[in-house]
């Protein structure tokens, strides 16, 4: 039996239309902004990248339009990791809104429970106790210096060298392990209490402690050897995605990126919190703005942590960890602001209380948040490999972002 | 704390402040009225002796009656923190001008509170859904939108809106009650 002859495509009598629906349709703008980026000019087309795209630390989206290899505009599709945190942080009690905010940047988190800690105590007029801000400090430069050096990997990685990750996540995994034996997690903490800390620093930690930083200065300039000599690192990032002081203030920008375009502002000096007025720091920055600017300081960043740290094993004091609060928290009815200065930059927290125990509002700002708006700007002109560099280079994790 | 800051601002504004100019530890606070808001914004970030230039965060708050919108502001003269509440935004069609004119970066949290509590920032040029999406009809932070384990409190009494509107006529309470697996 003679099998029939399937139509081929090449055959004009079963061409696709071109109003098919297999096609999707082009989405309506709702916005004047969204209006032009939806306009194609001449030789212009749209480019999808993500959300699974391994550049984007997380679950980003971001369709980028362009002409030939050069990005025209961008725009970034958020929402992949929303989970309402804000909402149920407000139908929690003050005790559990903290563990929600552990996940938002989850490379950092103790700085995203440090915020909120802040504001709840100053919420409830608590005392924290000496030891407990010492501790405090001593962990959150630890965070950071885990967060600094995954960074640097994954700065690499964006750029393509493989080594770097590899030989950063030596010293995040021994601080996360460090970290895991003190609050036994390995990246969701949950250690900060409101009015001090969750357990004393214990043996295991302190002789890791101990053995790290007897190695971690050397160790670290050797990962550093690894890129900043490296010539196609250097000359892919120099130059690119320049930041200027003043955009940067008007945009919001904070932390690391700001101190790169030559701002000096840094909370823990600016704004001290903790014992971070008695701790001796500089607080490093360059002024060419871009993304090897961006990159280097945080590297001297890491450098000062070191420093910190060491005086904070010097100079801390015994006794206790937690200030003596009840089990059920009812602030007096009022308004706080809590900020802290994190790997990315001002990580803050408004808290309002009418009076019951359980927030009735709770605000998380997230310095990712503000950062990624910038990609769009930085990348106009750009090559489309570039959009990863200078994405890398500004640091979001986009579990902070969509919150 | 500074004290100078409180009587500057007082000074400044004087009859526009809805409550006294309040300190506590290190943050200003000030209360103004929904048409005094770009007024009273474009003063701090010019004025020479305030220059509140940046933008620390923008964020709404629903108290059940009325809208806030909420600016915290660092100044880069003294490094003083300031939080200016707008109060009185209707709560029905909450409407502001939006800080974008001083901050461009204010226009991702201005459409991020436009997406949790509806609030229309005039002068916004991207004013559209952030996180959720773009055919999503709630304001999700706004005091009447209750979580699942909250429904008992809410005025449709355990069924939320959301679910309602998807049921189908001939559903039973078997059906829509949702069974834990150890049941």
């Amino acid at each position: 039996m003679a099998g029939q002859m399937r139509p081929s495509l090449d055959d004009p009598r079963v061409a696709i239309p071109a109003d098919s629906s297999w096609y999707e349709p082009a989405p309506t703008p709702k916005t004047e902004r969204q209006a032009e980026f939806l306009t194609l000019r001449e030789g212009e087309m749209f480019v999808n990248m993500g959300p699974q795209h391994p550049s984007t630390h997380g679950v980003l989206r971001v369709i980028i339009k362009v002409n030939g290899e050069k990005v025209v505009d961008l725009d970034p599709v958020l929402g992949y990791l929303h989970r309402g945190v804000e909402k149920l942080c407000e139908n929690a009690d003050y005790h559990q809104a903290i563990c929600y905010t552990d996940p938002l940047e989850y490379v950092s988190s103790l700085f995203c429970e440090a915020a909120p800690v802040a504001a709840f105590e100053k919420l409830m007029d608590v005392d924290v106790p000496r030891r407990a801000q010492y501790i405090r400090v001593l962990t959150m430069e630890l965070n950071r210096i885990a967060s600094h050096t995954l960074f640097q990997g994954w700065m690499a990685l964006d750029l393509g060298g493989i080594t770097p990750i590899l030989w950063s996540f030596i010293e995040r995994d021994e601080i996360v392990d460090m970290l895991a034996a003190l609050t036994g997690q390995k990246l969701l903490y949950n250690y900060y209490r409101i009015g001090g800390v969750n357990g004393d620093l214990n043996h295991e930690f302190m002789s890791r402690l101990g053995t790290w930083m007897s190695r971690a200065a050397a160790q670290i300039d050797s990962n550093l050897a690894l890129i900043n000599e490296n010539e196609i690192f250097v000359r892919r990032t120099r130059g690119l995605g320049v930041l200027d002081a003043k955009t940067a203030l008007k945009m919001g920008v904070t932390g690391p990126n700001l101190r790169a375009s030559g701002v000096p502002f840094d909370l823990r000096r600016d704004r001290p919190y903790l014992v971070y007025p008695e701790l001796e720091f500089d607080v490093p920055t360059r002024d060419e703005g871009d993304s090897l600017a961006r990159y280097l300081v945080r590297m001297d960043e890491i450098k000062q942590s070191i420093r910190i740290i060491d005086q904070v094993l010097h100079e801390m004091p015994d006794g206790p960890v937690m200030a003596k609060l009840p089990r059920l928290l009812r602030p007096r009815p009022g308004r706080a602001f809590g900020a802290v200065e994190g790997p990315r930059g001002v990580y803050g927290t408004y808290a309002i209380s009418d009076g019951s125990d359980q927030p009735f509002r709770m605000r998380i700002h997230d310095p990712s948040f503000v950062h990624l708006q910038l990609v769009g700007p930085l990348t106009k002109g750009n090559l489309i490999a570039d959009t990863m560099a200078v994405m890398a280079s500004l640091d979001p994790v986009m579990g902070g972002v969509d919150k | 704390m500074d004290r100078r800051l409180a009587l500057l601002l007082a000074e400044t504004f004087g009859e526009r402040l809805l409550t006294p100019v309040r300190q506590r530890y290190d943050e200003t606070e000030i209360r103004i009225a929904l048409a005094d808001a770009t007024d009273v914004l474009r003063v701090v970030h010019d004025d020479p002796a305030l220059r509140f230039s940046m933008l620390i965060d923008l964020c709404g708050v629903d108290t059940g009656e009325e809208m806030h919108v909420v600016y915290h502001l660092s100044s880069s003269l003294s490094g003083d923190w300031l939080r200016i509440i707008v109060a009185g935004l209707d709560r029905t069609a909450p409407r502001i001008a939006s800080a974008t004119f001083l901050w461009p970066g204010a226009e991702w949290m201005e459409r991020e509170t436009y997406d949790m509590f509806g609030i229309i920032f005039e002068g916004n040029r991207d004013l559209r859904r952030i996180y959720m999406p773009d055919d999503y009809r709630s304001f999700p932070l706004r005091k009447d939108f209750y979580l699942a384990d909250d429904a008992s409190r809410s005025p449709a009494a355990g069924v939320r809106n959301m679910e309602r509107v998807g049921t189908p006529a001939d559903a039973t309470a078997a059906t829509l009650l949702r069974k834990s697996p150890g049941a």
